[in-house]
């Protein structure tokens, strides 16, 4: 379990670094919706391998709060600087 | 023994199938066509973790849990794609 979150780091850095090279901003939007979603299974993953039920909680609320920002990231350049 | 074995498997395939949603990322070069492979093997790929995860975890509050942290992302998941999507062609991005 712990060589899985090791290998979702690696690919975390490999996500971060196409980020950070994407050509449009939605590319930066995408990239960080996946990167949320590693970082949820990781949580995760950390949760079972302390058997702490409390992480869980973190997980979901992570999950959340990426959603919110992901759609009101791409709101704010839909409607041009204006909810 | 046997679950572990599974879970096991199960997490192997959802690994593979991330680092395949990451590959993905590189390969095509329009955003329509990375929205689709990353949100669709994305998916795929989180399912199959968390419920490995859940056939290995210690006791039912965590597989509760962690079976409502899949269908929370798997609810919020295709709504942000849409919502990255719909903001890419209302803004004037066309594929070429």
């Amino acid at each position: 379990m712990v060589y899985c979150i090791s290998i979702l780091g690696v690919l975390g850095i490999i996500v971060i670094i196409r980020m950070i090279q994407g050509p449009t901003i939605w590319d930066r939007l995408l990239t960080f919706n996946q990167l949320s979603s590693k970082v949820t299974i990781s949580i995760v993953m950390m949760s079972i391998i302390t058997s702490q039920s409390f992480l869980l909680d973190i997980a979901i609320v992570y999950t959340l709060l990426s959603f919110i920002g992901s759609v009101f990231i791409a709101r704010f350049i839909r409607e041009r600087g204006d909810f | 023994m046997i679950l572990e074995i599974i879970a096991y498997v199960l997490i192997g395939a959802g690994l593979l199938m991330a680092s395949f949603g990451v590959l993905g990322l590189f390969r095509f070069h329009v955003v329509y066509s990375r929205l689709l492979v990353s949100s669709n093997v994305d998916a795929v790929g989180l399912t199959l973790m968390m419920t490995g995860m859940m056939a290995v975890s210690p006791d039912y509050l965590f597989a509760g849990k962690i079976f409502i942290v899949l269908i929370l992302s798997l609810i919020t998941s295709p709504l942000s794609s849409h919502a990255i999507a719909a903001s890419a062609y209302e803004s004037g991005y066309r594929a070429k």
